[in-house]
This record gives C-alpha cells, structure tokens and sequence, in this order.
C-alpha cells in the first residue's frame, strides 16, 4: 500500500483552492479582454450617435467627436494586441492591474474629451465614468477605486472650472442654431458637478463594501477549508492505518505505513514509535519516520532514568511547544539541535497495558492542541493493535516453523533405517553378497515392497502435515493447464500401457487461463491419475479432461472403468487413512485422496465423486480460474531433479 | 569402459553407505566412503575421486550442503561433479537455495539430485551420462 490516501478518492482540497485560484485570475483576464470588446462598440456609436444627433437637430464638434472616435479605435487596437500576450503567458495579479490601469487611464483622457466637445459639465457623456468605477471596484484594490473616482470627480470639477473661467473654450451644444444653455448658470455647474461627484463616490463605497464583504466570506470559506482538508487528512490516515493494521502482518510494514501517514496527516516532521522491553525497565525505538541520527543513536532508554517516559507509560500523554534541554527531557539537546520544537507524547496501549510511546516531533512552536492530542491518541490505539497482531502472528509463525522442523527430524529419523533397509535389500536380492535362492528372492521383494509402502506413507503423511499447516501456502499463478495435462499424460503412459489401459487426456481449446498453484495442481492430478490406473483392471480405460465450468469455473474429470468404491464407503472417501473395503490387495496407504482434497480447499474448489462398484468411477473437481490470492514470488531452483520412481 | 571411475560416498548412515558401496562397486566403480565432512575432506586430500555422492542432512540439516560449497569454492573443485542425496527432495528444493541466497545468489552447489530411498538404476545411468560427458 503505497498512498492509501489516494486510493480512497477523497476530495483533494488543496488542489481545489489552487483550481479556484485559478479560475479567479482567469475571470479576471477575461472580464479585461471583455472591456476591450465592449470598447469596440464605442467608436461606431459615437459616429451613429454623432450622425443621430446631427438629424435631430443638435449642432456640436462633430469633428472633434470622429477624430476621438478614431484615437479610440487605435488605442484600442494596441490594448487588443496587449491582451493577446496577456492571453498567451501565465500572468500574475499584478500584471493585469497594470493593464487595467493604463485602459482606464486612456478611456479617461478620452472620456474628458468627449465630454469637453459635448457640453463639458452638461454632456450626457459624464455616467459613463459608471462603468470604470464599478470595474475597478470589483477587480482592483480599494484605493484604486477611490482614485479613480476622485479623478473623475476632479476632472469634472476643472472642465467646469476652466471653462467658466474661460481658460479653456466651453463648446456648448446648439439645436436649431439655438444654445441649449444646460448648465450655463454657476449654480448649476455646482449642482450637477456635487450631484456627480456624490455619485460616483457613493458608487465606489457601496461597490468596495460590497466586495469586502464578499473577501471575508471567502475567507471563511478558505479557512474552513483548511480545517476540513486537515480533518480530511487525518480521516485518510486512519483509514489507511486500519487497512495497514487488517492486511499487513510485519510489524515493519505496519510502522512504516503509521509513521509515514501520521507525520503526513498532522504536518509534522517526524514520528517515532517506542516498545518498551519484556521487563518493563527500557524503552527502544522500534520505528522511527523522520528523525535525525542524532536522536536515533539513543537507542535504548532506561525508563527509570527518564521521568518523562515514566510518566507516559504510566498511562499520561506528555505535550509541550517549547522543548528545553530540562530534567524532562534527556535529549533535549539533540531535539534543539534538530530545531524539533514541539513534542507529543502518548502511550500505546493494547489490553490496558501500556506496550510503549509514539511520538510526534514539528519544527513549529507550539503545534499540538487538544485536537491533535485526541486524533494521536485513535493513531495510537490503532498502532498499539497493529503491534499486538503482529506480535501474536510471529509468535504463531514462531510455532509452525518450530513444528514443521520437528516433523521434518521425525521423518528424516523415520525414514533413514528403512532407507538403509532398502538399499541392503537391494544388496542381498541382487546377490552382491552372495547367492540367492529364487523363494528367498521373492521373499525380499515382499519385504521391500512393505518397505516401499512405508516410506510413501511417511512422505504422504508429510506432504498432507505441511497443506494443513498452510506452511506451504498454495502459491497462485497462471497456468497452462494444457501443458500440465501433457505433464500428467508422459507420467502415466508407460504405466497405462503395461496395463493395457487407454489412456485418454482431453483439454477444451480456448481454455481461459486459470490461476492455481502449478505444483499442487500436478500432485492433485497425479494422485487422482494414479489411482484411476491402479484401481483399474487390465484393458480398462482412464480419462482425463479438462474443461470450462460454469460460472467462471474449472471442471476437471478424471474417470475410470475400475473396481469402483462400494456404495456407503463415498463420503468416508476423502478422509485420511481411508482405504475403501475392495482394495486390501493393493499397496496404498489411504492418504493420497485426503490430499487433494487439501489441495481442493486450498484453491477454493469442490469435489464430487460418482461411483459403482465393478464400473467405475468418476471424480469431478470444480475450482474457480482465477482464486483470490495474492501472487507471491517463489525461489525457483536450477537443477535437474530426478524423483526415485518409489510411489508405485 | 575399462577401470571405472573413481566415487567418493559420503553419507553419515553406515547401513545405506555400505549397501550403496557394494552396490556401486559391483557396477565396476572403485568407492572410496566417508562418514562426516572431516573424513570427506581428508579423502579429498589424498585423491580427487572423479564424482562425489554427498548426503544433504547429516550431522546438521545442511552439512552435505555446506560440504559441497566448501568443495567447490575452496578446493577449487569447480569442475567436480557433485550429486546430492536426500530424503526430503521438495523441502531442499523449496528451502535450500533459501537458506543460501544471502551467500552466494541462487547458486546451487551440485547440479544433480537424487531422493533416498535412491533408484540405484537411474541413479548408475545419471553417473555414467555424467562421466561421459567429462
């Protein structure tokens, strides 16, 4: 389990705030870009309103207005050039802002124009300063705003001021010939440049408060997101602690998984997991995720000498933000050094015994709270089961190997003399020593024979002992049961034909391929061959066939024309030492079916037998292709093997 | 084939060592036996048999096998053939290369196997293949 955390698809916060970030200076672009495809529309209303406004009647500087109608094509243009660059490369916040300021800045200039052509203070040009107000309040900071309202206030105020004054010509709009004298008394001029002023000032308060308030929210929002992205993390982390604590039997993997998730989910910088010793008196580092060295190198920590550990193997968590080389702590220095400032101590505890310490180290002051103390101590409930399930699986691994190695002594020593009794025989029947006579012979061949059958009973006896302890796991791989078929036909030719068996193997084409243990699939089917043949009478036949089931299955036959099992004696069939009642003139020693009914079990499959005695009988085993086991890896040794041919 | 080749035996069971014995020898091959390493060993100093037989558990679970690498490595025997005896040919196969694999890789010491009780048959035809071929 590399990343658990990402394999439960949790939202990624973190990556959802950079999208949103994202998609704000986005907007931001776009609404820029949008101000130049409104500033299009200006100069071919300014011709139509010219032209318009001419019809009707009202006389002004309509060249002047064609000529600013002109300069705002052109600045545009440039703006829209500019813009594409702006499209193009990854610009910042404060790249845009410029952009806008120079767009506003020209729109200004122009706007002062216009409305200097149109009637200075009267023109109806002077609201359209609405539109860069509210622009600038929504995507620009605050003062930028107020500025630009105050510019536009200022200017407004000059126009008026100028042209009173005279300083400047005041171009008043005719119709019919007739001056319409809007805003030609001082007290207007004051009037509608209070009134404009007002406005524009009232409409940049009220739009940068709303906008304030709108930051805050988002602020909110992006601070409670935070929150959740920790509690997400945490969440994550447990999780993938409880799946480390159900699937990983090593105590390593266990730690690693639960240093390295922990240190993740609480941002810190290290985690150790401490075990105390069977005696109690010493502390040892068991795990340690982030640690430097320094520390490390301290092994072994008597707990007497440390009455910070006392106290957290008395049952009480220790957390603290400051580390101070103090009483407390023993390497304090090396903790300081290590600019680790914050600590959090808390016992692990399986059973209500304190087993040991896990501990979390950051760099940043004061880091743990009392959220972090309660999520550490799940983290440690959880670590503490995972220690104690380990602990007992080793402890029961400890006991099959102890086990497995004591029956191996007893079969070895088993089978050593009657080894050494075979190969004598051997000797005398052979008439190495000297002569022997043909009953004699005969006589040795029976008691080689009983020798035989004894030391296949020990193997067999062996070979079941080891499937139920699940020392030999059955191993899960592809195979090609077509060449294991093929396998099984070279074996028992030789045999089959001596008897004047025939010997059938049939194995369905387009076979999908099945995941088994090859090599106890081969020993299912040699033992299941094996007595096919033996139990057959001369010029009988033996079949094997390999075929798709139903359901995702394997259905392997094999069937005989034999002396069949008596009716009743079926379901005793598969237990150990069970030799059916019509077979005591052949040697066998009862084992071989309760082994691949083993093998049966191991791969998820069933067995069914039909039977009659004097006909024959046919075993079907059925076993899902692909069993839901884990792969592992096997030592595959390079040597050329040759089994003694001792089994029959 | 005229004089046989030469076989050291090395096998801890005097019983099946002699019965071995007398069966190789009455096959024309000259055996020299030896009980435990240490007489393995000296019988290597004094001749270079052309074969060796070596028993996988004697005194320990793995001394046929440490006997054979000390042979191989340090007697600079690369090229003397080595056949393995053993009751258990699954557990050495599955457990052997194992036990070694911090050692020496996947290398084996012998190339050739044989289970106890052992096809005295299969086993004459395997040494003489193996002589032949040098």
């Amino acid at each position: 389990m590399g990343q658990p955390a990402k394999e439960t698809g949790p939202l990624n916060v973190p990556e959802e705030l950079r999208k949103r970030k994202r998609i704000i200076l986005g907007e931001l672009r776009e609404r820029t870009l949008w101000f130049i495809k409104l500033r299009w529309w200006v100069p071919p209303s300014i011709v139509l309103g010219t032209a318009l406004a001419r019809w009707v009647g009202v006389e002004f500087q309509w060249s002047a207005l064609l000529w600013l109608a002109g300069f705002i094509l052109v600045y545009n243009f440039v703006f829209y050039q500019l813009s594409q660059k702006v499209k193009r490369e990854a610009c910042q916040k404060e790249d845009i802002e410029r952009f806008t300021h120079w767009q506003v800045g020209f729109d200004y200039g122009t706007m002062f124009l216009l409305i200097h052509f149109t009637g200075g203070i009267a023109s109806p040009f002077i609201f359209f300063f609405i539109f860069h107000i509210t622009f600038s309040a929504i995507f620009l900071p605050r003062r930028w705003t107020y500025s630009f309202a105050l510019v536009a206030a200022a200017g407004m105020g000059l126009i008026a001021a100028t042209e009173y004054l005279g300083w400047i010509p005041h171009h008043d709009l005719l119709f019919h010939g007739k001056a319409m004298e809007l805003g030609q008394q001082p007290f207007h001029r004051v009037v509608i440049l209070g009134f404009f002023s007002g406005f524009v000032f009232i409409t940049a308060i009220t739009i940068t408060a709303v906008m304030e308030m709108l930051e805050r929210r988002i602020l909110d929002l992006a601070e409670l997101t935070e929150a959740v992205t920790v509690l997400n993390n945490k969440l994550n982390t447990l999780y993938a602690m409880t799946q480390a604590v159900g699937s990983k039997q090593r105590l390593e993997e266990v730690f690693s998984i639960a240093c390295s998730e922990l240190a993740r989910a609480m941002d810190v910088q290290a985690i150790s997991v401490k075990l105390l010793s069977e005696d109690r008196n010493f502390l040892q580092f068991a795990s340690a995720y982030g640690l430097p060295e320094d520390i490390l190198k301290h092994k072994v920590v008597e707990v007497a000498k440390s009455p910070l550990n006392r106290r957290v193997i008395e049952g009480e968590p220790f957390v603290t933000g400051h580390v101070t080389h103090g009483e407390s702590f023993q390497f304090g220095e090396d903790l300081e050094a290590a600019r680790l400032n914050s600590v959090q101590f808390v016992p692990l505890i399986a059973e209500k015994r304190v087993i040991g310490i896990l501990g979390a180290y950051s760099s940043r002051p004061e880091q743990f709270g009392p959220d972090d103390l309660n999520f550490f101590r799940q983290a440690a409930g959880l670590v503490a089961i995972a220690i104690e399930n380990a602990r007992a699986y080793e402890a029961i691994e400890n006991l099959i190997q102890e086990r497995s190695r004591f029956m191996n002594r007893v079969a070895h020593n088993l089978k050593a003399p009657l080894t050494a009794i075979a190969s004598m025989l051997e000797v005398i029947r052979n008439g190495y020593l000297e002569k022997v006579g043909g009953e004699l012979r005969q006589y040795m061949g029976r008691v080689d024979q009983r020798v035989c059958s004894m030391l296949l009973m020990i193997d067999e006896l062996m070979t079941l002992a080891k499937s139920q302890s699940k020392q030999r796991r059955a191993e899960f791989a592809p195979v090609d049961l077509k060449i294991l078929a093929d396998g099984i036909r070279q074996t028992f030719l030789q045999k089959a034909s001596q008897k004047k068996l025939t010997f059938e193997v049939n194995v369905s084409e387009n076979f999908p391929q099945a995941k088994a243990d090859s090599e106890l699939m081969e020993q299912m089917l040699e033992n299941l061959v094996s007595n096919a043949v033996k139990y057959t009478p001369e010029g009988g036949r033996v079949g094997l066939a390999i075929e798709p089931g139903e359901n995702d299955t394997i259905q392997i036959t094999v069937s005989d024309t034999g002396i069949g099992i008596p009716k009743g004696e079926i379901s005793r069939l598969f237990a150990e030492f069970f030799r059916a009642s019509n077979v005591k003139n052949v040697i066998g020693t009862g084992l071989g079916l309760a082994i691949v009914k083993e093998i049966v079990k191991q791969h998820g499959g069933q067995i069914h037998v039909e039977s009659e005695e004097g006909t024959g009988t046919a075993v079907t085993i059925l076993f899902p292709a692909s069993p839901e086991e884990s792969l592992q890896s096997r030592v595959s040794a390079e040597m050329e093997v040759l089994s003694p041919d001792i089994v029959h | 084939m005229g004089v046989k080749a030469e076989i050291l035996l090395v096998d801890d069971d005097y019983d099946f060592r002699e019965a071995l014995e007398i069966i190789l020898k009455n096959h024309g091959f000259t055996v020299r036996a030896a009980g435990n390493r240490q007489e393995a060993l000296e019988s290597l100093k004094v001749k270079r048999p052309d074969l060796i037989i070596l028993d996988v558990m004697m005194t320990t679970d793995t001394e046929g096998f440490d006997l054979a690498y000390e042979i191989k490595k340090k007697y600079g025997a690369e090229n003397l053939p080595i056949i393995l005896l053993t009751s258990f040919l699954e557990k050495v196969r599955d457990e052997g290369p194992g036990k070694f694999q911090h050692i020496l890789g996947e290398e084996w010491p012998a190339k050739w196997m044989f289970e106890k009780p052992v096809d005295t048959k299969k086993l004459i035809a395997k040494i003489e293949g193996i002589l032949k071929e040098g």
